[in-house]
């Protein structure tokens, strides 16, 4: 887009942006008007502070069309839907790097492509959580084997933890998943949480509607068992798996109870060698203590079974538990039902990233918002009259 | 009471020398975790934790042996094997001319985890970083001319350990030499395998077992030949320091004992033929410390399963000089550390040595470089005096100290280890793998923001470049020589047999039958080690490794000096034109489980602020094109250790193309001879990094190339 929508859209003044490039507001008006081409140095600014949706093209191209997104943009997501309903590896890569984005025109570009794609419901949607360490990559290796060689097309998106301090990421899913990441029939991407646990909800769900499309029925959502991602993840599935080592309590284990509460399904994993039977007495105890797993869902009760990912062990019991869930909720309607709660859901998450999001790009409010920050750390002002305050000033913008 | 006057005075002239009056801040910390003084007294030697005692004599501490090199200096022991057998054999024929005492075979990456040459996954690995030996048949050329009854020989083999000691033990015999002649070490020290060098097979149980298998045979039938060489070297190479290296390498070995105990074994028949085997880096003190503070330890561990013979308490190692401290850059140098290092194991009092050639941090050695580290040896033994003496750094203040404070360190490890129930299961937890790794990235950290000096990389560079020469091996060549020898082998055997042979290594896996004994039969028979392997391995499976990464190591011991504020503007302005962080793949592709350098990338670039996805080990290089393209990274960095380079980066350049994703970015790292770096720019890769780069300038290197 160019130069004066931008400033338009986003509310910023000529003075501020002329303050943020470090230019005075006479040559910005003559950058706006076309008099004068900015040069490369400042080109690149723009492109920076407008997270690329002014480019250099915008101040030597006319633009006849008024939407946000050039006709070039357009073609490139048309080609990806395209691609990706035929299946193509690279093109879904591409389409969820651009989901991920942090750029504006990315997130124009994604917007456009979510609305294209076709829905699906024929797929199932597994989230499984638990702590570090309990196995679930070894376990999606197996299991996802498995399903494959039932002639299912399996895809895996795995949320790693970036880091706090760096905000730089270790993806290691893979090394995990050394046969079914080289299948055919299985795609895997593991992403950085970026910090960002709401965002990075969105985006996985985002995600999931390009596997869908792509021809993929089954796909996993791994997180790591520790945090409020869990509660994000059950409200993008149509099934939520814990799963357990074997023995010791849910402190032990660092899961907090109201995750297990959110489970439709409690695998205890690692039911091999000298763990087997301490797997069982897990088992049972999980089977036993009825309130800590409580029914979330309609007409299912939550299951406890175990399994050893590296014996192949309880696999089966595992798939058909999940068969009868997904067959039972689609009969009674709480699949479609559950999928719909969780759409409406998104909307709540989208505005309230969308609203970070514009706070973030707009300088004005940025500043205004800051101050207000500033007045509430300071104990000048409670938190009360702060969020009234700010409601105030973005309605009346 | 005047000693401690004197003591006074010493503290006050050294404050006014010091112009300090704290002499705390003059302490060395090292980073065992031990507080090294800058003057040790006669005081240091009132409460030791281990006994100094006599050579010869329990607990050992001063050396296994009476005499020492009073009467016979260490075996110089050079580790060596390139290419095919013959090329091989004339090599160690030249180095047994030149001093040598005994051999040490390096075998191809293929070999170590069981694949025949013509297999398909190991097309870069065939003759790369030791001999290929796929049958009996290399086994003959390999010693051709070298009489297996005089001549001791050491085997670096763990993962198809049993295949390829059969064709050994075959292969003496078709020469003449029966079995209980054979003199000299296989390595089959298979848990280090899965805490760092990562050349298994199989999975933990049945590879013990194999352990057991071997420990049993050799007890009863080979009398004169080592059935382990249990290893710390490896862990050093990967980035433990001397503690973890002594604790951890002393755990396994205990291991080893309860194995053969359990097996039925009498402790006397056994421990004896127990040797060790330690890295010595350039930490001269603490690792003569280490040596000696080993000593005493296993004396005492050994102790514990009631010996009747001294022998079985007592020690004996082989040394390396450390290949990590070898660098690239300023190549010559390396001579210099090699030779201090050497003296240290020397000092240390080591049975046997190996000197490494300077040029290994490019290539394989020449014959000139090989020269140079032979006759390190040879000066250090016959010029230098230093035989004459039995242990001559024994009752140094400094010395005793710091043995004690290894051993007091060590013990707090190996407790450790004892609390989760021993070494399996401390491996299967990943306990002493995250321990060694934290070790690596920290040193890194040292060494990158100048805290530790290495000469001519971090200080002192050189203006010029020098053009050392190197030697490269024809991978391509090798590999369809040793494919034409075994289509021949294959022809000429009866089908019949051979398949008689594999099916009772399938039973024998199965139940109980000794499988050395087995293998022998089936390798004089003709069976490949190939052969040998898969149908071990269709009863116990092959073993899949979960990589652990550690992170935020790295970060939190660089210091800030500027260069991680230049890497943070520059990651945001990557951010703020890309929409998301540098995303980099590091991939370890080929046979070559060596994966310290990759883990080092991984983690240090993580704490650098880049999303780092890993590839599992063994990767082909069509199998990371298509990581590279689902995960859609920026670049893919390719680690590389075993000259595998020359073929893996073109198959993988090829499967990029054909994948469509040429804009994937390629850099390689690691052991790369500096004539290659053309080839890999004219195959289009960005920028090549050697060993002793440091990460931070890297990292701003790779985010200008995206």
């Amino acid at each position: 887009m160019n130069l004066k929508e931008y400033l338009k859209i986003f509310k910023i003044s000529n003075l501020d942006f002329s303050k943020s490039l470090g230019i005075s507001n006479v040559s910005l008006s003559r950058y706006i008007s076309g008099d004068r081409l900015p040069e490369r140095k400042i080109l690149e600014k723009i492109f920076q502070i407008t997270d690329g949706l002014v480019d250099a093209n915008d101040f030597y191209l006319e633009k006849k069309n008024p939407n946000l997104l050039s006709e070039i943009q357009k073609q490139k997501i048309k080609e990806i839907v395209n691609e990706i309903k035929k299946g193509n590896r690279n093109y879904l890569a591409k389409a969820i790097t651009i989901i991920e984005s942090t750029l504006l025109s990315h997130k124009l570009e994604s917007n456009l492509l979510l609305s294209k794609l076709p829905s699906n419901q024929n797929s199932i949607r597994i989230g499984i959580t638990g702590v570090p360490g309990v196995g679930k990559s070894t376990f999606i290796e197996t299991f996802g084997m498995t399903l494959v060689d039932l002639g299912h097309k399996v895809s895996v998106l795995a949320v790693d933890p970036s880091s706090n301090k760096s905000g730089g990421s270790i993806l290691g899913d893979k090394t995990r998943m050394t046969k079914l990441s080289v299948n055919k029939n299985a795609f895997i991407r593991p992403s950085p949480s970026q910090g960002h646990l709401g965002g990075v909800a969105k985006k996985t769900n985002d995600s999931i509607s390009c596997l869908e499309a792509a021809g993929f029925d089954i796909i996993f959502v791994e997180t790591m068992g520790v945090g409020q991602a869990e509660t994000a993840v059950y409200d993008m599935v149509d099934i939520f798996l814990v799963m357990l080592l074997p023995s010791g309590g849910d402190e032990l284990q660092g899961i907090k109870k109201g995750i297990i509460e959110m489970a439709d399904l409690i695998v205890v994993n690692k039911a091999d060698g000298n763990l087997k039977k301490s797997a069982e007495i897990t088992t049972s105890e999980y089977k036993n203590a009825q309130t800590m797993i409580s029914k979330m869902r309609k007409d299912l009760t939550p299951e406890v079974l175990m399994c050893s990912s590296i014996e192949s062990f309880g696999i089966n019991e595992i798939w058909n538990y999940i068969k009868k869930f997904i067959e039972i909720s689609r009969n009674n309607g709480s699949f479609f039902e559950n999928r719909q709660k969780q759409k409406i859901k998104s909307i709540w998450n989208n505005l309230n990233s969308r609203l970070e999001f514009y706070i973030e790009k707009n300088i004005k409010t940025k500043e205004f918002v800051k101050k207000i920050i500033k007045d509430v750390e300071n104990n000048n002002l409670d938190v009360n009259n702060a969020t009234d305050i700010i409601f105030d000033y973005l309605s009346n913008n | 009471m005047d000693k401690k006057k004197e003591y006074k005075e010493w503290e006050n002239l050294a404050s006014q020398e010091l112009k300090d009056k704290n002499l705390d801040s003059h302490y060395w910390n090292t980073p065992e975790g031990i507080r090294v003084k800058p003057l040790y007294t006669e005081d240091d030697l009132k409460s030791l934790h281990h006994q100094i005692g006599l050579p010869g004599l329990p607990p050992f501490t001063r050396g296994p042996r009476a005499t020492m090199y009073t009467n016979r200096p260490w075996t110089i022991r050079q580790y060596a094997g390139f290419s095919t057998a013959e090329e091989s054999n004339k090599f160690y024929k030249e180095g047994l001319k030149n001093g040598v005492m005994g051999l040490s075979v390096a075998f191809d990456l293929a070999t170590h985890r069981g694949y025949d040459s013509d297999h398909p996954r190991v097309l870069a690995d065939v003759g790369n970083a030791g001999v290929a030996i796929d049958s009996i048949e290399d086994m003959n050329s390999l010693f051709d001319g070298i009489p297996l009854d005089k001549m001791s020989v050491s085997m670096t083999m763990n993962g198809a350990v049993l295949p390829v000691l059969a064709c050994f033990i075959a292969s003496g015999e078709e020469q003449g030499c029966s079995m209980d002649k054979l003199t000299g070490t296989i390595q089959n020290d298979i848990l280090k395998e899965f805490m760092v060098r990562n050349t298994f097979i199989f999975p933990p149980k049945p590879s013990m077992r194999i352990v057991a298998d071997i420990i049993e045979y050799t007890t009863k039938k080979m009398p004169k030949f080592n059935s382990i060489s249990i290893s710390g070297y490896h862990m050093q190479e990967a980035g433990a320091n001397q503690v973890q290296e002594l604790a951890y390498t002393l755990a396994d070995g205990k291991e080893y004992i309860n194995a053969a105990i359990q097996r039925g074994l009498n402790i006397d028949d056994f421990a004896p033929r127990l040797s060790f085997f330690w890295s010595i880096g350039m930490n001269f003190f603490m690792e003569i410390a280490k040596m000696r503070a080993a000593r005493f330890m296993w004396s005492e561990i050994v102790k514990k399963f009631k010996p009747k013979n001294n022998k079985s308490l007592a020690l004996r190692t082989h040394c390396q000089t450390s290949g990590v401290s070898l660098m690239e850059q300023d190549a010559y140098n390396n001579i210099i550390r090699t030779t201090i290092e050497a003296m240290a194991a020397v000092m240390g009092g080591t049975q046997s040595l190996h000197t490494n050639s300077f040029d290994e941090a490019l290539a394989l050695p020449t014959n000139f470089s090989a020269r140079i580290a032979r006759n390190t040896q040879l000066i250090l033994s016959e010029e230098t005096g230093i035989c004459n003496v039995v242990d001559p750094l024994a009752g140094s203040y400094y010395v005793e100290n710091l043995t004690s404070e290894i051993v007091k360190e060590s013990k707090k490890l190996m407790d450790e280890i004892d609390e989760v129930g021993g070494m399996v299961k401390a491996i299967e937890l990943g306990i002493p793998k995250m321990r060694i790794e934290e070790s690596s990235a920290k040193r890194q950290a040292r060494i990158d923001s100048k805290e530790e000096t290495i000469v001519g990389v971090n200080k002192y560079k050189p203006t010029e470049k020098q053009k050392i020469n190197i030697l490269s091996i024809d991978n391509e060549k090798v590999r369809k020589k040793q494919i034409s020898r075994l289509e021949a082998i294959k022809k000429s055997r009866d089908k019949k047999i051979v398949e008689s042979y594999l099916e009772k290594i399938k039973n024998a896996a199965s139940g109980k039958n000794n499988l050395l004994e087995i293998c022998i039969e089936a390798a004089k028979n003709r069976c490949t080690v190939g052969e040998m392997t898969s149908a071990m391995e269709s009863v116990f499976g092959r073993h899949n490794l979960s990589t652990k990464t550690i992170s935020g190591v790295y970060g939190s011991s660089i210091k800030n000096d500027g260069k991680k504020d230049l890497i943070e503007d520059e990651l945001e302005k990557f951010i703020s034109k890309r929409g998301r962080r540098p995303r980099m793949l590091v991939v370890k592709m080929g046979q070559d489980g060596h994966d310290r350098g990759a883990k080092l990338i991984a983690t240090g670039f993580s704490d650098l602020g880049f999303d780092v996805d890993i590839g599992p080990l063994f990767q082909t290089p069509e199998e990371a094109a298509i990581q590279a393209v689902e995960n859609d990274v920026h670049v893919i960095g390719v680690s590389t250790l075993a000259a595998g380079h020359k073929t893996l980066v073109p198959l993988l350049m090829q499967s990029l193309e054909k994948n469509e994703a040429k804009g994937i970015k390629v850099i390689c790292g690691g052991v790369i001879p500096p004539d290659d770096y053309s080839l890999l720019y004219k195959l289009g890769v960005s920028k090549v990094f050697g060993p002793g780069t440091n990460l931070q300038e890297a990292a701003i290197e790779i985010i200008n190339i995206l």
